[in-house]
């Protein structure tokens, strides 16, 4: 009987978008950019849901969170912890203020 | 209800400070936010709880437990809290702490030759889907619409999927419970130390408890067995659109023998047009009135958008040759109606999207942007015996119902084997209070409607337990007062998830006598 006891570590939470990450962004991995991916790739990139309610509410080319001109910190960590229009609240224990604070940060220096 | 005075909430979150760490406590205002449903028709702050607790290890929940119950502080487990449409994150009543097991999440064993996983409370259908796929186990998950929820917490709310596995409930083989006295318990084959089959013979020795801890308020589940299917060689997909609604009962009555006899062993799901429509664009590219979209306009969408009243595919899995047999006879069930199916066909090897096994997506959430407001939803899941008149007496009952009361009607049947699970949606805006009182309304009509003809819930919101509770009334409610002598029975405390499915604690049920 081949048991496989995997994965003693905690899995990633949140939608497979680390493929997609590396078909996004050739680029260098920049701090906060691969939680971006990983934790809000499943609704805020090209196509996800997030990005299509959006884009019926933003000027034309700011509904992808990464190509936002202007995303301040501050706003994201109040809109990813209280929730805002279609999008629930993501709580701490899922995601932790430091890792928060690393995607807002990642958002806020973009594009 | 018992308030929890706010010493004793203190000493409590204090005592569990010390177990799992401050950091993984929550206090009143953060604990509100955290937890709250923001996309019930009601002020989502009116039933947050007072505090939470992520704990990582099964021992540091039997400890929160303990505490719990010394202090007579109510807890309300959750897995990952994405129940959308049946209360999110939040609890019945706020006067709980939350017991939020996101942060137990790992996939403890998978095993191949046997197709089955044993999971923790936190691990997503995408962590699992990824997990196999990563490591190229052919084994596939079944999962809901959408794929951020818990496949521990789903298949205890016996949530429902898309696979011969989509009847998730009965895939579950196994589970290791927290009781409310903080003892750890096995259910099934795992109560007998060192058991080698605990996730292969469902039933044990003596009477079988794994389901009497769904949809229940009996114990924390902290570990869950679950039999995957293995990757078929081939998955033959049939779709069909129908054009009027009136042919849901044909079609119905088409699929039945197909299920009943084991052709059809995925459960295919009937979806009408709004739901189809509302994962495309917002409501206001139809129709800008108010009111429910008028038939005439809804036609026009229905035929611009190339898509069916009523849209399903069934799904076949397995080897090629069965698959291709299996086909011609859906195809025959289905030849008195005036439709073709459109085939497609997907061959092991090939990109799984399209195959029928479930990939991480978001994209069934878009529904609550359909109305462009802050959006709601509260779903309502009558079943409907397998026929095809009982189901379109329930589809224009419940429809009219909801287009009496200004709503569209968004629904479907997905099919079990002998029954459908009808799950219909009321979307709303949030900033509206008109429309939520609409909705709050519409919602306690339809209970009433649907249980005075002999139909009741397979599972609900958490705003509804009570009345839907009330709802499965023979004998005056022996079943739910069997639940609640149960329910003091291994619950003595009165701490787990008090009123989870209409089911109160001794404590709770004087205080409202
Ligand atoms: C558009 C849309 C489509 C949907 N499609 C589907 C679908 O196809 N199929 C489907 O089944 N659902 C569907 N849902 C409903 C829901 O979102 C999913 O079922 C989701 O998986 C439930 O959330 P969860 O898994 O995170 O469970 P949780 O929210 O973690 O748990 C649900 C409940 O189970 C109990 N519970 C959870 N964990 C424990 C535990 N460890 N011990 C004791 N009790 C526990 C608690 O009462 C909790 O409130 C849909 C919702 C929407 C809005």
């Amino acid at each position: 009987m081949s048991a496989l006891t995997i994965r003693s570590l905690p899995v990633v939470a949140l939608v497979g978008a680390l493929s997609l990450a590396h078909a996004a962004e050739p680029e260098a991995a920049q701090p906060g950019q691969e939680l971006f991916l990983e934790r809000c790739g499943g609704c805020h990139l090209e196509g996800g849901f997030g990005t299509r309610v959006l884009a019926r509410r933003v000027p034309e080319g700011q509904a992808e969170l990464q190509k936002r001109a202007v995303l301040p910190a501050a706003l994201i960590t109040l809109v990813v912890r209280r929730g805002l229009g279609s999008m629930p609240q993501i709580r701490e224990a899922e995601l932790s203020d430091a890792d928060l604070a690393a995607i807002a940060a990642y958002l806020e220096q973009r594009p | 209800m018992i308030a929890i005075d706010t010493a004793r909430l203190e000493q409590a979150l204090t005592r569990i400070e010390a177990i799992v760490g401050a950091q993984y406590v929550w206090r009143e205002e953060e604990a509100r936010h955290g937890y709250k449903d923001a996309m019930a028709p009601r002020d989502p702050m009116s039933y947050a709880p007072r505090g939470a607790v992520a704990p990582a290890s099964v021992e540091e929940v039997q400890a929160i437990v303990r505490v719990a119950g010394e202090l007579g502080v109510a807890l309300w487990p959750i897995s990952r809290g994405k129940n959308f449409g049946y209360g999110g994150a939040a609890p019945h009543i706020s006067d709980v702490v939350m017991l939020d097991l996101v942060r137990m999440n790992r996939i403890l064993e998978v095993n191949v030759d046997m197709g089955y996983a044993v999971v923790e409370p936190g691990v997503g259908f995408d962590d699992l889907h990824n997990h196999l796929v990563e490591n190229n186990i052919p084994l596939w998950i079944s999962a809901p619409a959408h794929t951020w929820g818990s496949v521990l917490g789903n298949a205890l709310e016996r949530g429902v999927g898309y696979t011969p596995y989509g009847e998730h409930a009965s895939k579950v083989c196994g589970l290791e419970i927290v009781t409310g006295t903080g003892e750890l318990l096995r259910t099934g084959m795992g109560a007998l130390e060192g058991a080698k089959t605990w996730q292969l013979f469902p039933y044990g020795f003596g009477p079988s408890w794994d389901a009497a801890f769904m949809q229940s308020n009996f114990g924390v589940a902290t570990k869950m067995g679950l039999w995957l299917m293995p990757e078929p060689e081939h998955t033959l997909n049939l779709a069909m659109a129908f054009d009027r609604p009136e042919d849901l009962p044909l079609g119905v009555e088409a699929l039945r023998p197909l299920k009943l006899d084991g052709t059809v062993q995925a459960n295919p799901s009937f979806g009408n047009i709004i739901r189809n429509l509302s994962v495309r664009a917002p409501r206001s590219e139809y129709y800008q009135g108010e009111g429910p979209i008028p038939a005439e306009v809804l036609e026009q969408a229905r035929i611009k958008s190339g898509v069916g009243h009523w849209n399903f595919s069934i799904r076949l899995f397995g080897d090629k040759a069965v698959n291709r047999i299996n086909a011609e006879k859906v195809k025959r069930a289905f030849a008195h109606l005036p439709y073709e199916f459109d085939v497609s066909e997907w061959h092991r090897g090939e990109p799984l999207k399209g195959s029928g096994s479930p990939t991480p997506t978001l994209a069934a959430l878009g529904v609550v942007d359909w109305l462009g407001g802050p959006g709601g939803h509260l779903t309502f899941s009558p079943v409907s015996p397998f026929t095809g008149a009982e189901a379109w007496e329930q589809y224009t009952t419940i429809r009219a119902m909801y287009e009496e009361a200004g709503f569209d009607y968004y629904g479907g049947f997905t099919a079990g084997q002998r029954y459908l699970n009808h799950i219909s949606m009321i979307l709303f805006n949030r900033n509206d209070e008109d429309m939520m009182a609409r909705a709050n309304r519409l919602f306690s009509d339809l209970i009433e409607v649907a249980a005075a003809r002999g139909w009741g819930e397979y599972r609900t919101h958490t705003l509804y337990y009570d009345q839907i509770a009330r709802s499965y009334d023979y004998n005056n409610g022996a079943l739910r007062r069997w639940n609640e002598t149960v329910k003091d029975a291994v619950d003595p405390h009165g701490i787990i998830a008090p009123g989870k499915m209409g089911i109160w604690p001794r404590r709770y049920r004087e205080v409202r006598a």
